[in-house]
């Protein structure tokens, strides 16, 4: 009779830990995906802020063709950025861009002068600073999640019920990135 | 140790203080049920329980207006607003706190409200004074880690307990004084059972008070590990923990009640207190041991102050 109970007793411990770790790899999961949609409000906000600034600067230098046209092909791909992976190449490329943006708009001291673009250039910072924050917590999140699939015996829970590791979001392994200087 | 080792060692440390919290009133109620009539016991617990719910429900609403702050908004404080904003997302909170404003030239800050959805962070106008940006942003991150650890609702939850038993033990003296003799006739109690329980009613206020500090000083650490995991600058916050450490001037309106909310203790006027009993009776661990943490874990020294 005592074997029964102990084997009993053993089978509801093991119950219980695999609907914890079940739970935790679902909680993790969804914090990692609200993560991200975090990361990509900021991409958004700061894409809506392209169109405006590359008309002010377009209306001192509009001879500056190249630059306009490798912001705007920039914001084009983060908007339809599927995934990690292309979310975070759009926001490097962008990044590089808007380097290259205010490296021109350095050359005109009356641009810089005006009080939308200083509007602009203002907002652009606080956004920069708010994808920087948001990618933090995003990689922080991801950083747990995959820990806790690698790790035995949670691994067993992982590997039967299909969690699988998620990139992190990078954003100095970009090639094309130059350091672009920019004095505000 | 590292931050995630610091973390979790916290986490069990506050693990325990509950539990011997849990003890403590356990142990309280069984004597009280001991050494008195049940109808004696009931009449204290049902007093005990009314007091405990009417504080519970009541304590988020008095804070702001017993600490005088006001809510601002972003418009009136751009930079303070923006940088909560910034920590609120980098700690992955589903929104950002409301920011609250104190008018007292006093550096501090505290967080308030039950969940993370109906909180605040409060500051007074001279921390935003003193810091500069990277300083307020390890005090903000600090106080939003409160919010998401859900220290507020834990420390509100520690302070009623406090006070229930105080209460319970307050009415136990009284009648154990005042109608002890006739307790003793007709409940056949002996004299023994009447001391255990005015020893009981004399111990278990202390040793809640002492687990309330013990409390709150183990989440200040925590907090302090968990803003720079969200910043990832442990010198921001250790450069912040330094300035109010050199400032001296005390704030106003703060009263024992609220003293443990703050980023710092309000409350410079038990140095004798804090001597002799070896900070037990402390809200929060000296600002020297928690700059000592946060350069051990940023791998940095900041300069002595002259």
């Amino acid at each position: 009779m005592l074997i029964v109970w102990i084997i009993l007793a053993l089978v509801v411990v093991a119950v219980l830990w695999l609907v914890f770790t079940y739970n935790r790899l679902v909680r993790l999961r969804n914090e990692s995906s609200q993560g991200f949609s975090g990361i990509d409000i900021q991409l958004k906000r700061r894409a809506d802020l392209i169109p405006n600034l590359v008309e002010s600067v377009k209306a001192y230098a509009a001879h500056e063709r190249g630059v306009f046209d490798e912001v705007t092909e920039a914001r084009a791909r983060t908007l339809s950025a599927q995934g990690v992976g292309e979310a975070s190449d759009a926001a490097g490329r962008t990044t590089a861009a808007l380097g290259r943006l205010f490296a021109v708009a350095e050359a005109y001291p009356q641009l810089r002068a005006s009080e939308n673009f200083q509007r602009l250039q203002e907002e652009l910072t606080d956004t920069e600073d708010k994808i920087a924050a948001a990618r933090r917590y995003y990689n922080t999140v991801v950083q747990q999640y995959n820990t806790a699939q690698q790790t035995f015996p949670a691994s067993l829970v992982a590997g039967t019920f299909g969690f699988t590791p998620r990139d992190f979001f990078r954003l100095d392994d970009d090639g094309d990135r130059a350091p672009v200087s920019v004095s505000m | 140790m590292t931050l995630q080792q610091q973390i979790r060692a916290n986490r069990l440390r506050t693990l325990l203080v509950l539990l011997g919290f849990g003890l403590l009133t356990g142990v309280f109620v069984a004597i009280v049920f001991y050494a008195y009539k049940p109808g004696v016991a009931g009449f204290i617990g049902i007093i005990a329980i009314v007091y405990g719910v009417i504080s519970w429900f009541a304590a988020g609403s008095i804070i702001a207006a017993a600490s005088g702050a006001h809510q601002v908004t972003k418009e009136q404080q751009p930079r303070v607003y923006r940088l909560l904003e910034n920590v609120s997302i980098a700690a992955g909170l589903p929104k950002t706190p409301d920011l609250y404003w104190i008018d007292d030239p006093s550096p501090n800050a505290f967080a308030a409200g039950r969940d993370p959805e109906h909180a605040y962070v409060a500051v007074t106008s001279g921390i935003v004074e003193l810091m500069d940006d990277r300083e307020l942003e390890g005090v903000l991150a600090h106080e939003v880690s409160h919010v998401r650890n859900r220290d507020v609702r834990l420390m509100s939850l520690a302070a009623v307990l406090v006070g229930v038993i105080a209460l319970a033990a307050d009415l136990l003296m009284r009648i154990t004084i005042f109608g002890g003799g006739e307790d003793e006739r007709e409940g056949g109690l002996g004299g023994l059972a009447v001391i255990v329980g005015l020893v009981a009613a004399v111990l278990a206020p202390i040793g809640a008070s002492l687990l309330q500090m013990c409390l709150s000083r183990r989440r200040e650490y925590l907090a302090d590990a968990s803003a720079v995991e969200i910043t990832g600058d442990a010198e921001g916050l250790a450069r912040a923990l330094a300035a109010l450490r050199d400032d001296t001037q005390p704030l106003h309106t703060v009263t024992r009640a609220t003293a443990h909310l703050y980023i710092e203790s309000p409350l410079r006027d038990h140095q004798g207190l804090r001597s002799s009993l070896g900070g037990m009776f402390d809200t929060h661990p000296p600002l020297e041991d928690r700059i000592a943490r946060l350069e051990q874990m940023g791998g940095f020294t900041l300069p002595q102050p002259a």
